[in-house]
């Protein structure tokens, strides 16, 4: 039992060197209380916490910080239950078992579900004592999620100091969850077609214009006229960059009393370009495959706009497709009102009716993770996103993955429109299909998929977080 | 004089009224829960605006009846649903005819590994052979387009998603109606078409005159339970085209499942549904009444 405990300590302290090794500053002193009751002592006859018996662990963070020497639930053993949906089970196993090396007393089980199954089996489980206490966070599923949340107990501001986006996460003056990593759209362009087509890094394009030369120099035709190389594709569906594009033009996508607007003359730019550049340009046709994403890593695509998750789809699915990302082309040289818009990946959400002593478990494991750069990392480059912590933003290894550096330089200009319901993204994809493959006039198409959404927001409680964002006053009246 | 010992009814003993009491229960509860109580909660659920998954019920009268009824986009599920039901039905009845005609006859060797080979798409997972039939179709890497020398981008050509759609859907089921016809034609009365056979009858006579007639009870249960099936269809929809290009095909079931398990709008949904109960049912109640009317005559 003795060399059980001993072993444990060991790796504890272990796994901490290391975690703090990759934090920004190993902070001691004054440490903010730990999410355990006061009344609550741990006592020499509960199961032993490391700090207890070993030298001090060294405090985790810098505005938020971890004390890994405080005891969890007075040092009593406690089991919790930790949702997620299907896709991470080592990132979730590997953020179970560092935290359970330093409080052996939590018991953790790890539920896994089909992201489908995920979101009705979760707001379900929560209604009652039985649900998890903690559990994985989509932003897009707000509206049935946020009446079951705890908000987190740590000050907002310190949240607001470390983390980019989570004043747009700011509900009657608490936090709920915010994004521990941003994604947003990139161009993914084939290394080796741009070389075989006499281009180099002085080609990549700023503007749309020079994009839409680049594209044709990438695209290839047989004799017979048919297309054999696509110079950029986007079939398949590109209706979540659509919804991104307008920014571009400093057009807002939600009015100030939270309803779409598409039918504007930034989003009918947007679309005709992309049109042009199929029946103009002919840089491809819409039956030249149905999925750009993998038409792109089969190597009949050159260029590719794809969001941040790519990455890992390409590195896994097509891992001899040799690939580079640059920023998102603007109309003009000019820096936009907004390059794109950017989802966040979301931290945890906490259970509000778990019991208090799961809950205080819950808080605990969200400081230790949002105070953990090393677990972060881990986190964002599995689902290659840009760090919303700002001392991650600079770290080399994250950098160093093409669809997260070419974002650094203009991470502020791009803007979080809110969580966003399903319909909006549904029903701009039935738009973007009846333009491009159903021929319907597009002002038509426009006012049936305006309408349609705002049919659906009269009945959810959606905000937009647009007059949040840093440039705010930049927009179009 | 003593009068005769009763004989003891069997059916009418203790334990057998108690079992048959358990068992008639047993079913009773079933379907209530699970048939009847939905169905009363579906048809309540219409009038509010619901979201289970957050606990939201609010009264909202007829506003999801009067939307149902005023929203283009239900009227072409539906219209798709109808033109979807009955050419699948069609294809399955007179495919599964002819092949069950095929394998009836005496030309035909190795019947049971026809059999077998009709009737292996009915039993594999309808998700796992629509992604199968996605590659299928696609328009560049697709065996279908390579197969017929043609450039047709079968999933995203409004003339041609449906038809995807119900190529998919008529050869995972035509197995099943080939394999009830058979059934119905080994037990058709051999002595018929000896008869007919010995009065000069040819083969499409006999076909004509005596297999289409007796199979008329086989070939109306396929028909119920193939529209029944398909006015639900949504699964095939869901992998293949998602209702698109566009709205093009969105069948009604799909869209009742997008409105529920997509946007959360269960009160909507709720309304859909049960103007899609009430079709079928009035469908079915047709059916029977023809089947009755044709078994009469």
């Amino acid at each position: 039992m003795k060399m059980q405990k001993l072993a444990v300590s060991v790796l504890a302290i272990a796994l901490l060197a290391g975690l703090a090794g990759c934090g920004p500053q190993q902070a001691t002193g004054s440490t903010p209380p730990a999410s355990t009751p006061s009344d609550q002592q741990p006592t020499s006859s509960q199961p032993a916490e490391p700090s207890q018996s070993q030298e001090a662990l060294p405090v985790m963070g810098d505005v938020i910080q971890y004390d890994p020497n405080q005891p969890v639930n007075g040092g009593q053993d406690i089991d919790i239950e930790f949702w997620y949906w299907t896709g991470a089970a080592n990132l979730f196993q590997a953020l179970a078992d560092q935290y359970t090396a330093i409080h052996p007393n939590v018991h953790i089980t790890l539920v896994e579900n089909p992201w489908d199954d995920y979101w009705t089996k979760l707001p379900l489980a929560l209604q009652g004592k039985d649900g998890p206490a903690i559990f994985n966070v989509h932003n897009g599923q707000h509206d049935n999620l946020i009446g079951y949340l705890a908000p987190y107990d740590i000050p907002v501001d310190d949240l607001k100091a470390e983390f980019v986006g989570a004043s747009g996460h700011v509900i009657d003056g608490k936090i709920y969850y915010t994004d521990y990593g941003l994604m947003t759209a990139t161009m993914y362009y084939n290394v080796d077609m741009w070389a075989a087509a006499g281009l180099t890094d002085a080609d990549i394009p700023k503007t749309w214009d020079e994009f839409r030369e680049v594209a044709k120099k990438l695209t290839i035709r047989d004799d017979a006229g048919n297309l054999v190389q696509a110079g950029f594709s986007y079939n398949g569906g590109i209706q979540g960059d659509v919804l991104g594009m307008q920014y571009q033009y400093g057009q807002d996508l939600f009015t100030s009393d939270n309803k779409v607007t598409l039918n504007n003359d930034a989003m009918k730019s947007v679309i005709q370009r992309l049109k042009d550049m199929y029946l103009v340009d002919g840089v491809c046709d819409y039956n030249f495959g149905n999925n750009s994403g993998d038409n792109f890593g089969q190597g009949s695509v050159a260029m590719y706009l794809g969001w941040g998750f790519m990455t890992n789809v390409l590195a896994q699915n097509f891992p001899d497709t040799h690939f580079a990302c640059f920023e998102i082309p603007a109309p003009t040289a000019e820096v936009p009102y907004a390059y794109h818009r950017y989802n966040g990946e979301s931290t945890f959400g906490v259970n509000k009716n778990a019991s208090a002593e799961q809950q205080a478990v819950a808080q605990d494991i969200i400081r230790f993770f949002l105070a953990n750069d090393g677990i972060q990392k881990e986190f964002c480059l599995a689902n290659a996103v840009f760090p919303a912590k700002a001392s991650l933003q600079s770290d080399a290894d994250l950098l160093a993955i093409p669809s997260i550096s070419v974002l650094a330089d203009h991470i502020d200009r791009y803007i979080w429109p809110g969580a966003m319901p399903s319909t909006v993204e549904d029903n701009v994809k039935i738009m973007l299909e009846d333009v491009f493959y159903n021929g319907k006039d597009l002002d038509a198409a426009l006012a049936d998929a305006e309408k349609a959404i705002n049919d659906d927001l009269a009945n959810l409680d959606f905000t937009s977080q647009e007059s949040m964002y840093k440039y705010a006053g930049e927009a179009l009246d | 004089m003593n009068r005769p010992a009763r004989l003891k009814n069997p059916l009418r003993s203790r334990s057998e009224v108690i079992l048959r009491g358990t068992v008639v229960c047993a079913l009773v509860i079933f379907f209530v829960t699970f048939f009847v109580i939905p169905i009363f909660m579906v048809f309540g659920g219409s009038f509010f605006r619901w979201n289970p998954l957050k606990g939201q019920l609010n009264f909202l009268g007829l506003d999801n009846w009067k939307r149902v009824f005023t929203s283009d986009l239900f009227w072409r599920s539906m219209g798709n649903t109808v033109f979807f039901a009955a050419v699948a039905t069609v294809f399955r009845v007179v495919l599964g005819l002819a092949l069950a005609s095929a394998l009836y006859s005496r030309l035909i060797k190795h019947k049971s590994v026809y059999r077998v080979l009709y009737y292996l798409p009915t039993i594999t997972p309808l998700v796992a052979v629509a992604f199968v039939w996605k590659f299928i179709f696609d328009p560049r890497i697709g065996l279908l387009d390579q197969l017929l020398n043609t450039n047709i981008n079968w999933l995203f050509d409004s003339r041609y998603a449906m038809v995807a759609i119900l190529i998919l859907t008529i050869w995972k089921d035509f197995g099943y109606a080939v394999i009830i016809l058979l059934g119905g034609m080994y037990s058709l009365p051999q002595d018929c078409y000896e008869a007919a056979e010995v009065d000069g009858a040819g083969a499409w006579q006999r076909f004509r005159r005596l297999t289409l007639p007796l199979l008329k009870p086989t070939i109306l249960f396929i028909v119920i339970t193939s529209l029944i099936s398909y006015f639900q269809t949504y699964i095939p929809v869901m992998v293949l085209t998602q209702g698109g290009p566009g709205t093009q095909t969105y069948l009604a079931s799909y869209l009742i499942y997008e409105e529920a398990f997509s946007k959360y709008n269960f009160g909507y949904a709720s309304a859909l549904s049960f103007v899609l109960f009430i079709f079928i049912a009035l469908l079915t109640g047709l059916s029977f009444k023809v089947s009755g009317k044709s078994d009469d005559t």
